[in-house]
């Protein structure tokens, strides 16, 4: 087991230096010169070739890559074009703020979805079932910004019930939670129906239903038990996509997390800042991943076997 | 053991929003501490509040920090110089020397008296090259600034302190606009310490960023909220707000529902003007307007090294061929007034009686043909990408175009490669608005059509004669003399020569909520600044 954690942790580098290097590439192909951006109207040309200097700018893509690599293991990002701040602390700013909306909405996600899916699965082919699975899948298909948008005109335009974007306390956090939750509650749904559905067709439930249980005891005790084992391992995978979904909900709904000064950066052409936010959140997106792995080993004994025999 | 720690595990996750619930649910409209703040929302978080390292956010260090001169409010639109931190000053007559009183007894906000090391202080951390300041252009005319800027001197040799509440300044060469630069929001005074001390973190970290202003940097959390305090201490006298905040919100369709939501008090409308017509066609917001006029000219472009824009018969053509009214009343609600030249109403030296350039495609068509394009010809107009207001006025162009049988095409460019294009004076048509630094006409005049800078926003204008007198106007010292010759200049740069379209200028509109007493627009050069302070207030 020590070594298929270790193999797999392994993997990850390669990855990690791999999305570093397109990202470095891809965004100094791109045409225009930040730094003039930046400088505004009244800055001397004099100035902007200083600025360059000191920055190593005019150095060769391959020496800036490796001089920024050589940074970034020692926890080093350099410093945003436009903050003029360390991007490793931007991030660790902001970070929190991310986990918070990410926490919130796994936890909608889990009890619009996993209810649904129980609900579709008991009362397969019915009304409800089709109704349920239509409310999942509008979730995943309203673009967020809208979903946010016609929400916050409702509850807090409108209604008042709630405040329009901030993030000071747990109600700031109702709508975005929502409306990102929302997005991925279906899958939630759909995973939990088809897995609940496969299992009632097993031997030992007609066991439980033949010794007399009654009907929700037969889906809670036996079926639920063994249907759930596949979603948590994809909840841990949800979180890469949730943390995608931040992005959007965190500009709309103006929360400081990773999503919002990513869309900052891209929008002032902040580099440090944009490789930094990126690379940080593939860090966590392969974790995720690398967890859901080893959740999924612990979970599923014949996972573990297989490692050992192989 | 493994399946017990999973489940834990997923326990754990969904107990700790519940957990959260626990938190203050109930809270008041007005967050505690808000109740005699005034509230803004901006779409865009400023780079530092060090007045010299940025160009554009002026919001914090008007409030902040003094001048020695400021410009207020006369009118609409209007503006006047008057003493701030120099009590009275002299010019000599040929122009060269200014000599400044300093007030007395003004404390920065760290206790710390204001004296003239201070005044000489702020200006030679502007030119230094290791402070990378962006507005040096304000004060380059100084005698030794040049000498400061290349590296080879560490002190202004036009600076002296005679006492320490008298400086002399001595200029290169005379420079009529020298007072009203030293007004602008770029040209703040520092304390000499604490700035020293705060190094880079100045600007950046509230505490550190000191000033003399009416309010005290207080607080900046980066993509939420920045926000200043009352400064009790003012040499004005105190003003009666606590504070203000700026919150900063990216989303056009959310800031105007927090306004409605009352979670801000003032919504500025130049920020997103795709809201302008929400609020001026609603009933509601009637008594609700401020407005402003804006001290800012929107125009159009054209590069002269291209063909056929080197024919003025061309140019005029297009001045000719464009329904400036209708522009303004189909992107602006017709708030505001058409343009002639290139100084707008209420600018220092702008001409009232400058003609009319008619709307008149037949003529304009005519020209065109005169020229040798009978059946028009193509041409592409540039914009930086994903800006919906550039957008809009360049369609429009467009089918007025189309009218007299010009083809535009409009290419979106990312905004550094459109910066970079343009510094080459390679761009060939772009549609812009230039709104004053400072209230003078050379502000306008030598940023466009000086020599150098003709290339460097591509106009290419080729009429050295024209160019070198814009230069030369700099110097002229008698008042008088300086307007007429700038008039001169406007005529014949805009209207002889067509070297842009002037289009208009607008109203700046700010919608105001229901607490709030006494707003005014300030001098609108800058109407995101100064305003905030006299007669303003929270009802209680």
């Amino acid at each position: 087991m020590a070594r298929y954690i270790l193999r797999r942790f392994l993997i990850s580098i390669p990855v990690l230096v791999g999305v570093a290097l397109i990202l470095f590439l891809l965004l100094n192909v791109v045409p225009g010169d930040p730094v003039t951006l930046m400088m505004g109207e009244h800055i001397k040309p004099a100035l902007i070739e200083a600025f360059r200097a000191r920055m190593h700018l005019d150095d060769p893509v391959l020496v800036r890559f490796g001089r920024y690599m050589l940074g970034a293991l020692r926890g080093d990002f350099g410093v945003s074009y436009k903050l003029q701040r360390e991007v490793s602390g931007l991030i660790w700013q902001a970070f929190p703020h991310t986990v918070k909306l990410t926490i919130y909405s796994a936890f909608v996600s889990w009890i619009i979805g996993i209810p649904a899916g129980i609900f579709s699965a008991v009362k397969h082919n019915t009304l409800i079932d089709r109704s349920l699975m239509g409310f999942s899948l509008m979730g995943v298909s309203l673009p967020i910004f809208w979903a946010g948008l016609l929400m916050q005109y409702v509850f807090a335009s409108r209604l008042g019930w709630l405040p329009v974007t901030g993030y000071y306390s747990i109600k700031y956090y109702i709508m975005p939670s929502v409306v990102l939750g929302w997005s991925s509650a279906g899958t939630v749904a759909r995973l939990t129906r088809s897995n609940l559905l496969e299992i009632m067709k097993n031997d030992f439930i007609r066991t439980a239903r033949a010794k007399g249980l009654s009907e929700p005891s037969v889906v809670a005790c036996h079926a639920l038990k063994n249907a759930m084992l596949p979603v948590i391992t994809v909840m841990a995978l949800q979180v890469a996509g949730l943390l995608g979904g931040a992005v959007m909900t965190e500009s709309v709904f103006g929360i400081p997390g990773i999503g919002r000064i990513a869309v900052d950066a891209i929008t002032h052409r902040d580099m440090p800042l944009l490789q930094g936010t990126i690379l940080f959140t593939t860090a966590i997106v392969i974790a995720g991943n690398l967890a859901a792995d080893i959740m999924y080993a612990f979970l599923d004994p014949r996972i573990r076997v297989e490692q050992a025999n192989s | 053991m493994l399946r017990r720690i999973a489940v834990f595990f997923v326990a754990v996750m969904l107990a700790l929003p519940i957990c959260a619930f626990v938190e203050e649910f109930a809270e008041a409209a007005i967050a505690p501490g808000y109740e005699n703040v005034l509230r803004f929302a901006t779409n865009d978080e400023p780079n530092t509040n060090d007045p010299q390292k940025t160009t554009e956010y002026y919001a914090v260090n008007f409030q902040v920090f003094d001048r020695l001169v400021e410009a207020v409010t006369t009118g609409q639109g209007q503006s006047d110089l008057v003493p701030g931190l120099a009590e009275s000053w002299e010019i000599s007559p040929d122009g060269l020397t200014y000599t400044f009183h300093l007030r007395k007894g003004v404390k920065f906000h760290n206790g710390a008296e204001f004296k003239a090391k201070d005044v000489k202080y702020t200006f030679e951390r502007m030119l230094l090259p290791e402070t990378e300041a962006k507005n040096q252009d304000f004060i380059d005319p100084i005698k030794g600034a040049a000498e400061m800027m290349d590296g080879s001197a560490k002190e202004l040799s036009g600076l002296e302190i005679v006492d320490d509440y008298t400086i002399k300044v001595t200029l290169k060469e005379p420079f009529g606009p020298f007072l009203a630069s030293l007004a602008t929001p770029g040209v703040a005074i520092l304390n000499k310490e604490s700035t020293e001390e705060a190094g880079t973190d100045f600007g950046l970290v509230p505490e550190k960023t000191i000033g003399t202003g009416a309010y005290i940097f207080d607080k900046w959390v980066l993509h939420d909220e920045f926000k200043v305090r009352r400064n009790d201490n003012y040499w004005r006298g105190a003003p009666e707000l606590d504070g203000i905040s700026w919150k900063v919100v990216m989303d056009a369709d959310t800031m105007r529902m927090m306004f409605e939501a009352g979670e801000i008090d003032v919504f500025d409308t130049d920020l997103v003007p795709s809201q302008i017509s929400y609020f001026t066609k609603s009933e509601k917001y009637a008594d609700k307007l401020v407005v402003g006029n804006r001290m800012g000219t929107y125009y159009f472009t054209f590069n002269h090294d291209i063909k056929p824009f080197g024919d003025v018969r061309v140019r005029k053509a297009f001045q000719m061929a464009v329904d400036r009214k209708g522009m303004l009343d189909a992107l602006f609600d017709g708030r505001g007034e058409l343009v002639h030249g290139i100084l707008p109403p209420g600018l220092y030296g702008y001409n009232k009686a400058l003609p009319e350039i008619p709307y008149d495609p037949a003529k304009a068509k005519a020209l065109l043909a005169e020229a040798g394009y009978p059946d028009g010809f193509e041409m592409t107009l540039t914009q930086i990408a994903d800006n919906p207001s550039t957008l809009a006025r360049g369609e429009l162009f467009q089918a007025m175009m189309a009218e007299i049988g010009v083809k535009v095409t409009i290419d979106q460019m990312d905004e550094a490669a459109w910066y970079a294009v343009r510094a080459d004076g390679k761009l060939p048509a772009y549609s812009g608005v230039w709104s004053a630094d400072f209230n003078d006409p050379d502000n306008f005049l030598y940023t466009f059509f000086a020599p150098g800078n003709t290339v460097r926003r591509s106009f290419n204008f080729k009429n050295d004669a024209l160019s070198n007198r814009v230069a030369a106007a700099r110097a002229i010292v008698d008042p008088a003399s300086r307007v007429k010759e700038y008039q001169d200049l406007e005529r014949a740069i805009i209207q002889d020569e067509a070297a842009w379209i002037p289009l208009f200028t607008t109203q700046h509109i700010f919608v105001v909520g229901d607490r709030v007493e006494g707003f005014k627009v300030s001098w609108n050069g800058w109407s995101d600044g100064w305003h905030y302070y006299e007669g303003l207030r929270i009802k209680k």
